[in-house]
C-alpha cells in the first residue's frame, strides 16, 4: 500500500521536477545570449519593429535609418560631437561641392525662358570600394565611381522603388521630373524604368570617373544637406540586378559595416566592412566635451565595435527589463521606460533618479529637432479667414492653452514650450523670443474672445456657445486622457471642445483633404535648416496633400519665404526668417505648442555617447566596455535558487497530509454485519 | 472514412471562398486602397502619382470584381504573392515563422494538456480533501487574472527575480527550448484554471460510473482505475476540447510573441493588420480557415478512433 502511495507522490513531484530539470539542462540562466559574447565588443540595443526596408532609396523611419546609415554612407555626414550649429563634414567626399550659377531654358506658358539655375559639382574620393558580395565580379566588391551616386539619383524617379523624397529632389533636380514622368508613362504601359536615358541635371565629367555635377533649378543651398541623407549614397546597379526586390532586405553598401545576419523580428547583426573607407573619430567638439571624456579617443580609427545587434522588441517593458539586466547597452528611451514607473527613473527636474544613478546608469538629453502645433484650418467657416474677429479668435484659444503644464504631465518634463515652428538647435531659434499669444493668459484669452464676438465663449449673434471640433486619433486610454485635459484649458474660457476621434488612417485622410476644423500636428525636421520648418506655412504647400495641413496663405510670407529659401545662413536669413515669424504669429494658423527632447539611457560600460538628433550613424563612436559589462552582466543576473527549492519542500509538504488522508480513507475497515452493512 | 473525408474536404470549399469573401470585403468597408497605399509609402507626403504607382504596383488599381477573382484564385493555388508592406515574399515569411511559433504553441498546447490533465486526475483522486478544496479556490483565481498579468509576472518572477530564464529572445536549435520554456510555463499556467476545472469535472462524471464500481469491488488498483479506465473514457470530451483549440493557440501565441521577442506568426500577423498589409492578412485569415477546418475534421477522426461506438460514414 505504502508503495502506491509514494508512486502517487512522486507523480506529483514529477511535474515540477521534470521542468526543473530543464531549466537546468538549459543552464540555468536570463542570459539571452550564447556564453562568452558579452565581453566581446558587441552592442547590443533594442528596436521596437523589424525595419519595413534597409533599401537607401526608400527607408524614411529614424529607426530603419539607425542601421541603413551604417551601411550607406554619403557624401556629406554630420560632425559627431559639434552643435549650434550643426555641422556637415565630408564623408565620402572629396571636396567641398563648387557651386556655380548656371543658365537653361524652361517652357513656361507655352514660350521658353532662360532661368538662372545652380550647378553643383562633386568630386568623390578615389579608392573607395563597395562591401564584398556575391553579386560583383568574383564577390569582390568594385570600386565606387561618380557613376554610382548618379545611378541612386535615377533611382529615385523609378516609379518601382517608392522614394519618400523625390518631391525634393523633383522639384530641384532640373529634367528629373519630366524624367520621373517618362517613366511613369512607361510603367502604365508596363515597361521597367529607363536607366540610360538622359536627364539633364544628372551629368558625368567624361574625363574624370570621380566628378559628377547635378544642375539645380534654382539656388538651394540646403542640397547640401540632402547630400548627407542615405537617399544619395551610391548604390552598386548590380546588387539590384541580382537581388531585384529583395535589395531591401539584402543590402550591398560601402559603409563601416555590412549585415551580417537578419533575422526578421527577431534580430539583426551587423559586422565591420573589411572594404571600409578609413573615418576616425573626432579631435574637436563643443566646450565640455573633453571634461566628459568624449574625446578620449579622438583620431581613433572607427568603428570602435565589431558587431551591432538590433534586438526586435515589441513591447517596451521587455526591453526596459533587458536593459536593467544588463543585457541592452542602451536604447532605453521615452517609449521603454513610460512602461515602467517613471518616478523609478527621473526626478521631478528631468534628473536621474538615485537608483539609476547608483546604478550607474547615463543619461544624455537633446531637443528633438521638430516641433508639435495645433492647427486650425484657415478654410474653416469658424476658426479660418483672415479677417481681425477671426484672428482674434485663434488668438485667443492660443492664450488658453498652457503647453508648460502638458510638457510636466505627459512628458515628465521633458520638453520645451515652442514659441514658433523653428526647434531649438536649428540655425533661426530665438531663445529670447516670446511669442504674444503663447503665453499662458486666461484673462487675456477671454478679453481676445470677446473682441471676437463670443464673450464668454458665447456666440453674440446667436446666443450659443461656441463649439470647436479637434480631429484626433487618440483612440487609446492615454490619448483620450490628454483630450480631456485639453477640453478643460477651453472651458476656462467658456469654449466646448469636442473631441472627434478617428483610426489613424481616417484621420490623416481627414488632415489631406482639409476635412477639419482644428487638430495637433507634429513636423520633424529632415534637416536642420529653418526653411525645412518654415515651409509648413508656405500658401503653395497646401496643394496636393502638401504639408501645410492649415492652408495658410499669406501673400507676404510667401515672398519672404522664397526669399530665403535659396539664400546661404546669415544674418540676412535670420532677419527674414523673423519677419515670416511676425506675420505668422498675428495671423495664428498655428498654436505652436511644444518641442520635446530625445532621452537616451545607457550602461555605463558604453562610452563616447552624445545624443545627436539629425544624425543616426553615431553607433560607429560608441566603445564598449566588454569586460566590464560581463562582469556586471554576472554581479546583477546570479540565480536565486532558494525560492525553488522552497517552493518544492512546500507542494510535497501541502501534498503529504493529503496522500495520508487518502490513505486512510482506502485502509476503512467495513465490518459486515448479519443483515446488512456497517 | 474515406467518403467522410473527401466529403468533409468539399464542404471546406464553400467555407474558404465564403470566409475569403468576407475578408475582402471587410477590408474594403474599412479602408481604402489609397488609404493603404498612404500607410504603406514612408514618404510623410507621399504625391498622387506616386499613390497611384502603389496601387498599379499591387494590383488595387483594378475593379473590385477583377480584385476579387485575383484574390480567390491566388488563395486556393496558395499563390500568396508578396506582402504590400515589405514586399517580401508571403510565403518566405512564413517558412520563416513557422518554425519558432510550432515549437512554442505545441510545448504550451501540450504543456497544457498533459498538466491540466495530471492535475484534474490528482484533484478528482485526492475528492473531498483539503486538496481538492484548494484546488478548486486556485483554478477560481487563476482564472480570475488576465493573460497579460501571466506574461509582465512571469517575466518578472523567472528571468527579473529567481533569474532562471532569459526574458525575450530565440535561437535555432536546441537552444530554442531555453527561450521556449518561460512563455510554455506562462501558457500552461495561465490556462490551467479553467482546463483542471473542466476534466476534473469530467473526470469526476467518469468516476461516479457503474463500470469504475464495478473494476473497484473487482480489486482494480485505484491507480489503475484511474489512468486505465476513467482516462480513457473521458478521452471524448477531453479531444473536443483539445483539438478545437488549435487554431486559438495560434492566436494566443500573439502576445507571448510579442513580449517574448518569438520570430513567430502571431507577431507577424498583428503587424500586418496594424500596417493595413492587406496581402498577409488575407492569407493568415486563409491558412487560420484551413487550420481550423482541419481541427474539426481531426476531431472527428479521433472520436472514431478512440470510442468504437462512432462511426465515420
Amino acid at each position: 500500500m505504502l508503495r502506491r502511495y509514494f508512486i502517487a507522490t512522486a507523480r506529483i513531484i514529477a511535474i515540477p521536477t521534470l521542468l526543473g530539470l530543464l531549466v537546468g539542462l538549459s543552464g540555468c540562466s536570463n542570459n539571452p545570449y550564447p556564453s562568452g559574447s558579452t565581453a566581446t565588443s558587441t552592442l547590443y540595443r533594442a528596436i521596437i519593429d523589424d525595419p519595413k526596408t534597409l533599401d537607401p532609396s526608400v527607408s524614411y523611419v529614424v529607426s530603419e535609418a539607425q542601421i541603413v546609415d551604417l551601411i550607406y554612407p554619403s557624401y556629406f555626414r554630420y560632425h559627431y560631437l559639434k552643435r549650434d550649429p550643426f555641422v556637415l563634414e565630408l564623408n565620402f567626399g572629396a571636396e567641398q561641392p563648387r557651386r556655380e550659377l548656371y543658365l537653361y531654358d524652361s517652357r513656361e506658358n507655352g514660350r521658353m525662358v532662360k532661368r538662372h539655375g545652380e550647378s553643383w559639382t562633386f568630386r568623390i574620393k578615389r579608392g573607395l570600394r563597395f562591401q564584398d558580395d556575391p553579386c560583383f565580379a568574383r564577390g569582390k566588391g568594385r570600386e565606387i565611381t561618380a557613376a554610382d551616386f548618379i545611378y541612386s539619383f535615377r533611382r529615385m524617379a523609378d516609379p518601382a522603388v517608392p522614394c519618400p523624397v523625390l518631391s525634393y529632389f523633383e522639384g530641384k533636380i532640373v529634367g528629373l521630373h519630366e524624367y520621373a514622368e517618362y517613366n511613369r508613362d512607361r510603367a502604365k504601359r508596363g515597361l521597367p524604368a529607363d536607366y540610360k536615358r538622359v536627364v539633364e541635371g544628372l551629368q558625368l565629367d567624361p574625363r574624370d570617373p570621380y566628378v559628377f555635377r547635378v544642375l539645380l533649378s534654382q539656388p538651394y543651398p540646403q542640397f547640401r544637406y540632402l547630400m548627407a541623407m542615405h537617399f544619395t549614397t551610391p548604390i552598386p546597379h548590380e546588387a539590384l540586378a541580382r537581388y531585384g526586390v529583395n535589395f531591401a532586405r539584402h543590402p550591398v553598401g560601402s559603409g563601416l559595416y555590412t549585415l551580417d545576419e537578419y533575422w526578421p523580428k527577431l534580430k539583426i547583426v551587423l559586422k565591420k566592412n573589411p572594404n571600409r573607407n578609413r573615418e576616425v573619430y573626432p579631435s574637436d567638439g563643443m566646450p565640455g566635451d573633453r571634461k566628459a571624456g568624449l574625446l578620449r579617443d579622438a583620431g581613433k580609427q572607427l568603428p570602435f565595435s565589431d558587431k551591432v545587434v538590433f534586438r526586435v522588441l515589441k513591447e517596451g517593458l521587455t526591453a526596459w527589463n533587458l536593459f536593467m539586466q544588463g543585457y541592452l547597452d542602451w536604447g532605453a528611451t521615452q517609449e521603454d521606460f513610460s512602461s515602467t514607473s517613471v518616478s523609478q527613473v527621473m526626478t521631478r527636474q528631468g534628473m536621474l533618479s538615485k537608483g539609476m544613478l547608483e546604478r550607474g546608469v547615463g543619461l544624455r538629453r537633446a531637443p528633438s529637432p521638430g516641433v508639435w502645433y495645433f492647427t486650425f484650418n484657415m478654410r474653416d467657416p469658424v476658426v479660418g479667414g483672415y479677417t481681425s474677429e477671426r484672428k482674434k479668435l485663434r488668438q485667443a484659444i492660443s492664450l488658453a492653452l498652457n503647453a508648460q503644464s502638458f510638457i510636466d504631465l505627459y512628458l515628465q518634463g521633458n520638453g520645451t514650450p515652442a514659441q514658433f515652428v523653428i526647434p531649438p538647435g536649428v540655425p533661426g531659434f530665438d531663445p529670447d523670443y516670446s511669442n504674444p499669444y503663447r503665453q499662458y493668459d486666461v484673462s487675456n484669452a477671454k478679453k481676445l474672445l470677446a473682441e471676437a464676438g463670443y464673450p464668454n465663449g458665447i456666440n453674440r449673434k446667436t446666443g450659443e456657445r461656441l463649439t470647436i471640433y479637434y480631429d484626433n486619433y487618440a483612440t487609446g486610454a492615454g490619448g483620450r486622457q490628454v483630450v480631456g485635459q485639453l477640453a478643460k484649458q477651453f472651458d476656462a474660457i467658456g469654449v466646448h471642445l469636442e473631441s472627434r476621434s478617428w483610426r489613424y488612417a481616417v484621420y490623416k485622410d481627414k488632415i489631406d483633404n482639409r476635412e477639419f476644423q482644428f487638430a495637433l500636428q507634429g513636423w520633424v525636421a529632415d534637416y536642420p535648416d529653418p526653411e525645412n520648418f518654415a515651409l509648413l506655412l508656405y500658401g503653395p504647400n497646401s496643394n496636393n496633400k502638401g504639408p501645410n495641413d492649415s492652408t495658410y496663405d499669406s501673400p507676404v510670407y510667401n515672398r519672404l519665404f522664397e526669399r530665403m529659401q535659396t539664400m546661404d545662413d546669415g544674418p540676412e536669413r535670420m532677419e527674414i526668417t523673423r519677419r515670416m515669424r511676425n506675420v505668422a504669429e498675428e495671423d495664428c494658423p498655428l498654436i505652436c505648442f511644444y518641442h520635446d527632447d530625445n532621452l537616451m539611457l545607457f550602461n555605463n560600460w558604453l562610452s563616447n555617447v552624445k545624443a545627436h538628433p539629425v544624425a543616426n550613424d553615431s553607433i560607429k563612436y560608441y566603445r564598449i566596455g566588454g569586460s566590464r559589462r560581463a562582469h556586471m552582466q554576472q554581479d546583477w543576473n546570479r540565480p536565486n535558487y532558494w525560492p525553488a527549492v522552497v517552493g518544492t519542500v512546500l507542494v510535497i509538504a501541502g501534498i503529504l497530509p493529503a496522500a495520508a488522508v487518502v490513505r486512510k480513507r482506502r485502509n476503512r475497515r467495513v465490518r459486515v454485519r448479519p443483515g446488512g452493512t456497517s | 472514412m474515406l467518403r467522410y473525408l473527401v466529403r468533409r474536404l468539399l464542404y471546406a470549399v464553400p467555407i474558404l471562398v465564403g470566409v475569403s469573401l468576407i475578408t475582402f470585403l471587410l477590408f474594403y468597408a474599412t479602408s481604402s486602397p489609397e488609404q493603404m497605399a498612404r500607410r504603406n509609402l514612408s514618404a510623410k507626403n507621399p504625391s498622387q502619382a506616386q499613390i497611384s504607382a502603389w496601387l498599379v504596383q499591387h494590383g488595387y488599381d483594378k475593379p473590385l470584381s477583377q480584385q476579387f477573382q485575383k484574390h480567390m484564385s491566388e488563395l486556393l493555388l496558395m499563390r500568396f504573392g508578396n506582402s504590400d508592406a515589405t514586399g517580401e515574399p508571403i510565403w518566405d515569411k512564413l517558412r520563416a515563422g513557422v518554425g519558432p511559433s510550432a515549437i512554442v504553441a505545441s510545448m504550451v498546447f501540450f504543456g497544457t494538456l498533459v498538466v491540466s490533465v495530471t492535475l484534474a486526475l490528482l484533484v478528482a483522486y485526492y475528492r473531498g480533501t483539503y486538496l481538492d478544496a484548494g484546488g478548486v479556490f486556485m483554478c477560481v483565481l487563476l482564472m480570475s487574472i488576465t493573460y497579460i498579468v501571466y506574461i509582465i509576472g512571469g517575466q518578472f518572477v523567472f528571468g527579473r527575480l529567481l533569474k532562471y530564464l532569459p526574458m525575450a529572445g530565440y535561437e535555432r536549435g536546441f537552444s530554442a527550448l531555453k527561450f521556449a520554456l518561460l512563455p510554455m510555463a506562462v501558457g500552461v499556467i495561465s490556462a490551467l484554471g479553467s482546463e483542471v476545472r473542466f476534466y476534473r469535472t469530467v473526470v469526476l462524471e467518469e468516476m461516479n460510473q457503474d463500470y469504475v464500481r464495478t473494476a473497484r469491488a473487482k480489486g482494480v488498483s485505484e491507480q489503475a482505475v484511474l489512468f486505465k479506465h476513467v482516462l480513457k473514457n473521458a478521452s471524448i470530451p477531453i479531444l473536443t476540447k483539445t483539438i478545437l483549440s488549435l487554431p486559438f493557440i495560434m492566436m494566443g501565441s500573439i502576445l507571448l510573441e510579442s513580449f517574448f521577442g518569438i520570430p513567430g506568426l502571431g507577431t507577424m500577423t498583428v503587424d500586418a493588420i496594424n500596417s493595413q498589409d492587406f496581402a498577409v492578412v488575407r492569407a493568415m485569415v486563409f491558412l487560420g480557415s484551413i487550420l481550423y477546418i482541419f481541427g474539426a475534421a481531426l476531431t472527428d477522426i479521433c472520436y472514431a478512433l478512440v470510442d468504437p461506438r462512432v462511426r465515420l460514414e
